[in-house]
């Protein structure tokens, strides 16, 4: 199974921890400007407050005097001192009446005094209305500005009502400052960031690469020690990669050595199998040759003993024919698409009498799970004659085969005899046969071939309740269908 | 010895005596431009040097305070508007010290002003709007555009949408050049004053109508002052073009001379007074 690509740790490290720093410097800033404006914001509305209140405390005389000149004058004075730089200026101060007239304006050309300081319908007439029903001082927040209201009382009544409204401009401009600086901030700590993250990619990437490349050529069989330069967890990655790599190659070289031992003494007792086979009919061949020798015009004899020692070649010939089957196939690899079983029950469908074995097929198997074709063929040829064979009077033969996520699955399951517990432990046993002309290396070969796939057989028989072979071959993946 | 202690204790007396003689008491009203009170003090200091006893200028903001402080005896001599000298003058309370010349005559008027940039062509045309009044006892400031709208066949009380007091020529001035009040009625003298000098509130402000003339703000002794120093005073205030720092501080103040006139130059006023 292929991963799907994904970016170099040289590209992964330092974009994560510019991420990571990015984030963390935005979160923070943010924060702060947010902070920073509220508070900014709340001195800004008490100051408005402050203003509104300084001139009703100054007005309740006047009011009822009716001086307006005065009046002017201490909201001027009181609301516009000299602008000092990066203070929030007076966008607008007024002393209005009761019923919403104007009685003082800092803008007395656009505000006239004695006409409403609102027209009717505006969102500065709400402001206005929302203003005129405050009974205690308090603030309101406008488009731009945050208006400071207070009421001015006389003797348990309202004569006018103070409102001084003071830009948030400034405040505006300050946040966007702050904003500003905050990105530039994160921007540099990210830039930082990633030259960081870049460094410690290169330092820790560089090891691991090596040390990929040094397993590769492992896996191709070349042994490689990489040096340990530093005593971190990386370092202790290669010296653990290092021992690895030295018993891996002693590992390898035992195995090798006990393959070949193993190859010699299976070599020995197939040759000892095949001596002792041989030799069986070739002992009787042999008394049967002697005899015609000295009794040659009996022709009695030779029809009774030719058949005998065609039997024995014919018994010879097919344990050399299956022994060349083994040695054909076991080195064979060709990846195909499962339809190239259907070779087989074709084969076997031809074999058997239809009236007599009914034989099931189930393929489950996609176009992509890929099979080796001369392996898979040969393993499910034996399994099929092996089951028609163990059904003489007749029976259902099933075959079936599905894939799972990482392996192939192939059942051939019988209805006929079985196989008796006694011979269950052997059968895969070379030479090992309960039938009369049977050469015993079917179920061998079949065991050779599924294990050369990297696979297993199952087998669950019980005597007259029929057999099930269940064999699991790991998927064949792109790189082993590829040519060699 | 004996001698120097004598010397001494007749110095420490004669110094107790000078210390002990008060200052005198120079009134200023909303006639004249208040805010140039450096000049005014060096009036004072001017007026002292020659009556040979300090003066001190001291400003009340009304009229009304003004003549109560000179009728009381606080004051001794005030510069008062035109208006109450006129109503105060048959009181035997007060009497006419000198009476300033003006660009060539004892004679001052109105102006009606309007905003530089107001539309407004004439007084008529103020119906409905803001109008400042300098003071309830002005002749120009509050007496005559009264009377200008009477003649219009208006009544004052009503003519205007909302009117107030400013208390002084200069800060109704003001008030329309900050656009508070949409017309007022001013001293012309205190207007040229400050067109003189380049003031911004009379490059803000536009004339647009005049009264005729009225006898000028006359300076005014309390009726029971010092003989000898009222008539110093006098002396003193109208020899001043014949002194070169008389001369000086005249030319300072946009004004000829010093003169003492007849009360009846008040007479026009006095019409006002009965019809305001």
């Amino acid at each position: 199974m292929r991963l799907p690509a994904s970016p170099s740790l040289f590209i992964k490290l330092p974009l994560v921890l510019s991420v990571i720093v990015a984030t963390v410097a935005a979160t923070i800033g943010t924060a702060m400007v947010v902070q920073d404006r509220n508070r900014l914001r709340d001195e800004l509305k008490g100051k408005a407050l402050l203003l509104a209140r300084s001139v009703a405390v100054t007005t309740p005389e006047l009011l009822l005097r009716g001086d307006t000149w005065a009046l002017y004058k201490v909201l001027r004075q009181i609301t516009q001192g000299p602008e000092r730089e990066g203070e929030a200026a007076t966008v607008a101060a007024m002393v209005v009446d009761p019923n919403g007239k104007v009685l003082a304006h800092l803008d007395p050309a656009a505000f006239p005094i004695g006409l409403p300081a609102a027209v009717a319908g505006t969102e500065e007439h709400r402001l206005l209305d929302t203003a005129l029903a405050m009974t205690e001082p308090g603030v309101l927040d406008g488009p731009g500005f945050v208006e400071g209201v207070t009421p001015v009382h006389t003797a348990g009544r309202t004569i006018g009502i103070v409102r001084v409204r003071l830009s948030t401009e400034e405040l505006d401009r300050k946040t966007a400052d702050a904003g500003l600086t905050v990105f530039l901030l994160s921007l540099g700590m990210t830039m930082v960031g990633s030259l960081l993250g870049a460094a410690w990619s290169v330092r820790t990437v560089r090891p691991l690469r090596r040390l990929a490349r040094s397993m590769e050529r492992m896996g191709r069989g070349e042994v490689t020690l990489l040096p340990v330069s530093r005593r971190d967890e990386i370092g202790q990655l290669v010296d653990s990669f290092n021992r690895m790599a030295v018993e891996l190659d002693e590992k390898r070289r035992l195995e090798a050595e006990l393959a070949a031992n193993e190859k010699v003494i299976a070599l020995g007792r197939i040759a000892a199998g095949v001596a002792h086979e041989v030799n069986n009919p070739l002992a009787g061949m042999l008394n049967c040759l002697s005899t015609l020798r000295a009794r040659a015009n009996d022709p009695a004899l030779v029809a009774k003993y030719l058949p005998l020692i065609e039997k024995g070649l014919q018994r010879i010939g097919a344990l050399v024919k299956d022994l060349l089957i083994e040695l054909r196939v076991e080195d064979a690899h060709e990846a195909a698409d499962p339809s190239c079983l259907e070779d087989i029950r074709d084969l076997v469908a031809a074999e058997i009498d239809p009236a007599r074995v009914e034989l099931g097929w189930d393929n489950r198997l996609q176009p992509g799970d890929l099979v080796n074709r001369p392996k898979m063929q040969q393993v499910l040829l034996n399994l099929m004659r092996n089951a028609v064979e163990a059904m003489p009077t007749g029976g259902c033969l099933a075959c079936r085969f599905w894939s799972e996520r990482t392996d192939l699955w192939f059942e051939v399951k019988d209805s006929g005899h079985g196989i008796a517990e006694d011979n269950l432990g052997r059968i895969f046993d070379p030479f090992f046969t309960s039938r009369p002309n049977g050469t015993g290396l079917g179920l061998w070969i079949v065991l050779r071939l599924v294990r050369s796939m990297g696979g297993t057989i199952d087998v669950d028989s019980a005597p007259e309740r029929g057999t099930t072979f269940r064999i699991r071959i790991p998927r064949e993946t792109d790189l082993v269908a590829q040519p060699a | 010895m004996r001698c120097l202690l004598i010397v001494l204790c007749l110095a420490t007396m004669w110094l107790g005596a000078a210390r002990a003689e008060p200052p005198i008491r120079f009134g200023l009203t909303a006639a004249v431009v208040r805010e140039n009170l450096d000049l005014y003090d060096r009036l004072a200091a001017y007026l002292g040097r020659k009556v040979g006893r300090p003066v001190e200028v001291v400003q009340r903001r009304s009229y009304r305070e003004a003549m109560e402080l000179l009728e009381n005896g606080e004051h001794d001599f005030a510069w008062i508007c035109s208006l109450p000298y006129a109503k105060y003058r048959d009181s035997e309370r007060i009497g006419l010290l000198a009476v300033p010349v003006f660009r060539g005559a004892p004679l001052y008027r109105a102006y009606i002003i309007v905003h530089r940039s107001s539309p407004i062509q004439n007084i008529a045309e103020l119906e409905k709007r803001v109008f400042a009044y300098s003071d309830p006892d002005s002749n120009t400031g509050y007496a005559v555009p009264r009377r200008m709208v009477n003649e219009l066949g208006r009544n004052p009380d009503s003519f205007f949408r909302h009117t107030f007091f400013t208390y002084g020529h200069t800060e109704t001035i003001e008030a329309v050049a900050e656009r508070v009040a949409d017309g007022a009625s001013v001293d012309s003298y205190v207007w040229e004053f400050l067109a003189h000098h380049g003031s911004r509130l009379t490059t803000d402000t536009r004339i647009i109508g005049q009264s005729e003339t009225y006898g000028f703000p006359p300076l005014v002794y309390r009726v029971g002052v010092d003989e000898r120093l009222r008539t110093k005073m006098a002396d003193a205030l109208l020899a001043m073009n014949r002194d070169p720092d008389g001369q000086a501080l005249l030319g300072e103040l946009m004004l000829d001379r010093f003169i003492t006139p007849d009360p009846s130059l008040y007479d026009g006023v006095r019409r006002n007074l009965d019809r305001r």
